[in-house]
């Protein structure tokens, strides 16, 4: 039952993050702006649009969209939200999260070089190269919440109650890792026009209605599992007792309360997201190296601090 | 230089050099006109001897009148402020010349534009594909420009031949000429190995609309609304540039105040443009918020111009004899407090990306285009001074921005740094400008006068904001236009962006491309 809540969660508020981030850019810029609720109309449009699809493309093009949507919400089960001990639990560790990620990302990088145009070629490479940095990172991040937690069991995310020095560090690192892997400045850049400095971007331009809005929707269930993770670690709260234990809950408004903050966590997470994408500009392509190094760096950290124990 | 001067010189270099004859046309000009037979030594020779790249090479058609095409070659002697004009008349049955361009490049896109539009063809150019005529399209055998041409025969269609790199791991990456933003249309081919770019062909005219056909038959007082289409951001100096060339033709002398007028305006225009480039450039590296900054300057200049001219984009203010929007007391200081908020403004901005060590890392060093290469393609106006070559008519042909001690601002990298840092001292100048020729408005109400047309040709100039734009006109006894040629630094420009890109990576274009900001629809005509 509370599995099904989880992932209509995740589905439901995913796209609601996104348009956050993009209002909040927007005031900072002097701007009205779209509303928060935009995502969800894009959705709907795309959702109602004719596809088109290229001659040339073969099965890979038409089932990545699903693949990668697949992935997500996979993803978005394995992880203890509502649930201690979700029902694929003996399925994977962090590293299957990890694994989960990349399935996703290379199928779209196979679609992209599918239909032979050539900002799929480019943003497929270079989603490669960042790929091929940014993973080394979430994995030094990941070890450092193992670490603490004493197994690779994803229930190392709910099991944090305090904050300590590796804790930080180890948010910290997967805040660098979510601006890279959610294609945001100084990275990427969701909202350019340019052709030739897209990387997420590039790779999508073929797809269109229906596909469309499963990859969108996928990003934004990417995002939001990364968002979460973050904030499980820099503001670790557990899961009230009524819902690991059976025990009854002392009131209504406590559990109003805890879910509140529970949300809020990842707004402020989300916030956090837009201030840094308005005050930097976005870097060249091959500086991405010194970001995600940096990254790793500080996953590196983030585990030897967990094995000092402070 | 005297005539006399010019011609000694042509002739320490070039020894058997014989002018058919000499003629100080205007206290700027000097036309010089030789035989066919000795075009291309001449032209050498100038081009030695002023180290001035061709800013103009163009063909015209008096076969009615005379039964010979002209062709004209224009190099400036900046330095003393004169044009130097080379003309030859060549028979309508042997149409073709000398081709300079193995020796001066900067006269092989001019070149290229005489053999499509003209079907005059340069002897010995190592390049002849059409530049705006697309092969696609346009068949063979159609000569838009002659006079006789009334309409497209039909005709055999070609393909157009890039440039390929060809090697290992090199492929090619074609963009455009429909783009993702609101922007003009042009053709990029990049040859890239990786990411970084090893060649880059540009295709333009694609906003070919025949500009030069079009005035045409026209009279001065309608064409310059014409002129001001010709690049919809460069409207003041493009319809500056022509009436200036109607004036000179004409003998009118423009009453002192329209002088001040114009260079005021033509100073706002330089404003809005700058500020909106700058911007540009921290959209182009995703930097969202300056962005935002600058187009609120920008908008408050537009506003201002608005207020002023009652047009935004300063259409419709000259006219042959003057200007038609006055400055009165209430005016002038609302343009002085604007002014005054505004620079407050623009250093602000200016301060936010100085500080931002994210954006100085992007500009810094991409897409250099060294003084050498800029002055062997011959790019002229901002883009020439931020390679460290200080060309800047206002300097050499003004007398009241002399007045006004204006200074040549330039830069040495020629990479995105220094075109940002050159327009920021520029649009510091302007307001500076502004500031002072405002205080030389004298009460005089006489803002234009009547004028009254002659027969001549001459050549109109004015610096704009990106660089010189050039008119040179013909005007028939009748004092309709005869013959218009129309050169926006754009067209010489686009060269330099090629080698600039050259050994940056890819998404690094867009950002060298907005540093150079030209304009399509000035470049295709």
């Amino acid at each position: 039952m509370l599995i099904i809540l989880q992932l209509i969660l995740f589905i439901v508020a995913a796209p609601f993050l996104s348009g956050l981030i993009s209002k909040v850019k927007n005031n900072i810029r002097m701007r009205k702006g779209q509303s928060v609720l935009q995502p969800y109309y894009n959705l709907a449009k795309l959702f109602l649009k004719r596809e088109v699809v290229s001659e040339t493309a073969s099965w890979i093009f038409k089932a990545t969209p699903f693949v990668v949507l697949a992935a997500m919400l996979v993803a978005a089960v394995l992880i203890p939200v509502f649930i201690l001990r979700s029902p694929l639990n003996h399925a994977g560790d962090f590293l299957a999260l990890i694994f989960i990620f990349s399935l996703g990302r290379f199928f779209l990088v196979l679609s992209a070089l599918d239909t032979g145009s050539s900002f799929g070629g480019m943003g497929g490479s270079r989603e490669m190269f960042i790929s091929s940095l940014l993973e080394p990172a979430l994995c030094m991040a990941v070890f450092a919440v193992s670490l603490q937690f004493g197994s690779t069991d994803i229930l190392a995310f709910s099991g944090m109650h305090a904050i300590s020095v590796s804790s930080v560090v180890a948010a910290l690192t997967l805040f660098l890792v979510a601006i890279a892997e959610t294609s945001r400045i100084p990275v990427d850049n969701q909202e350019t026009h340019l052709e030739l400095t897209m990387i997420h971007e590039a790779m999508v331009l073929e797809y269109s209605g229906r596909s469309l809005a499963l990859i969108e929707l996928s990003s934004h269930i990417k995002q939001m599992i990364l968002f979460f993770l973050i904030a499980q670690i820099i503001f670790p709260i557990g899961l009230p007792a009524c819902l690991v234990g059976g025990s009854f809950c002392t009131s209504f408004m406590q559990i109003f309360l805890w879910v509140l903050w529970y949300l809020l966590r990842i707004i402020i997470i989300a916030i956090a997201v837009a201030l840094v994408e308005i005050s930097v500009a976005k870097m060249r392509l091959f500086r991405a190296a010194d970001f995600l190094g940096l990254a790793f760096v500080l996953g590196v950290i983030a585990s030897v601090c967990a094995i000092l124990g402070v | 230089m005297v005539c006399s001067e010019i011609i000694a010189g042509i002739k320490n270099i070039f020894g058997t050099f014989e002018a058919l004859s000499v003629t100080q046309a205007y206290t700027d000009e000097i036309h010089i006109k030789v035989s066919p037979g000795l075009f291309k030594d001449t032209c050498l020779a100038l081009h030695k001897m002023l180290s001035s790249s061709v800013y103009m090479l163009f063909a015209s058609d008096e076969r009615r009148a005379r039964g010979i095409f002209t062709i004209n070659c224009v190099f400036g002697n900046l330095k003393q402020g004169q044009w130097i004009i080379i003309s030859i008349d060549i028979p309508q049955d042997e149409a073709y010349f000398d081709s300079l361009a193995k020796t001066i490049y900067s006269a092989s896109l001019f070149e290229r534009e005489i053999w499509e539009m003209f079907g005059i063809q340069p002897k010995g150019s190592p390049d002849l594909r059409r530049l705006r005529l697309h092969n696609e399209v346009w068949p063979k055998g159609n000569y838009p420009l002659r006079k006789d041409f009334q309409k497209l025969q039909a005709g055999d269609l070609g393909d157009y031949e890039f440039d390929r790199v060809e090697g290992d791991g090199v492929f090619e990456v074609p963009v455009g000429p429909v783009h993702a933003g609101i922007i003009g249309p042009g053709h990029f081919r990049f040859s890239v190995a990786g990411e970084p770019i090893i060649n880059l062909e540009t295709r333009l005219g694609f906003t070919h609309r025949g500009v030069e056909k079009l005035f045409e038959g026209q009279s001065c007082i309608e064409a310059i609304r014409l002129a001001e289409c010709v690049s919809g951001d460069a409207s003041f100096a493009h319809s500056l540039a022509f009436t200036q060339a109607a004036e000179k033709i004409s003998g009118i002398f423009i009453p002192k105040q329209a002088v001040y007028l114009r260079a005021i305006f033509l100073e706002l225009e330089r404003m809005y443009n700058h500020v909106n480039d700058i911007g540009g450039m921290a959209v182009d590296v995703g930097f969202s918020f300056p962005s935002a900054y600058a187009s609120v300057i920008k908008e408050a200049l537009l506003k201002l111009n608005d207020l002023l001219t009652a047009s935004r984009y300063l259409k419709k203010v000259n006219t042959v004899g003057g200007v038609l929007k006055s400055l009165d007391e209430n005016k002038k200081q609302i343009l002085l407090d604007s002014l005054k908020r505004i620079e407050n403004d623009f250093n602000e901005l200016v301060k936010i990306l100085y500080s931002s060590v994210s954006f100085m890392d992007r500009i810094d060093t991409t897409g250099a285009l060294r003084r050498k290469t800029a002055e062997g393609l011959g790019v002229v106006g901002l883009i020439a001074r931020a390679s460290g070559i200080p060309a800047d008519l206002r300097e050499y042909f003004s007398t009241i921005y002399k007045e006004a001690r204006f200074k040549i601002a330039t830069e040495e990298s020629g990479d995105v740094l220094a075109r940002l840092k050159l327009r920021i001292a520029e649009f510091k100048e302007s307001i500076r400008l502004i500031e002072v020729f405002v205080g030389k408005l004298a009460d005089d109400k006489e803002i234009n006068v009547n004028p009254e047309f002659k027969e001549g040709r001459a050549l109109g100039y004015v610096e704009g904001w990106r660089g010189p734009v050039l008119y040179w006109m013909e005007i028939d006894t009748a004092g309709l236009i005869q013959r218009c040629k129309v050169v926006d630094p754009s067209f010489l420009n686009w060269q330099g962006l090629s080698y600039a890109v050259l050994g940056n990576i890819i998404p690094d274009f867009p950002l060298c491309n907005k540093s150079f900001d030209l304009s399509y629809s000035g470049g295709d005509l």
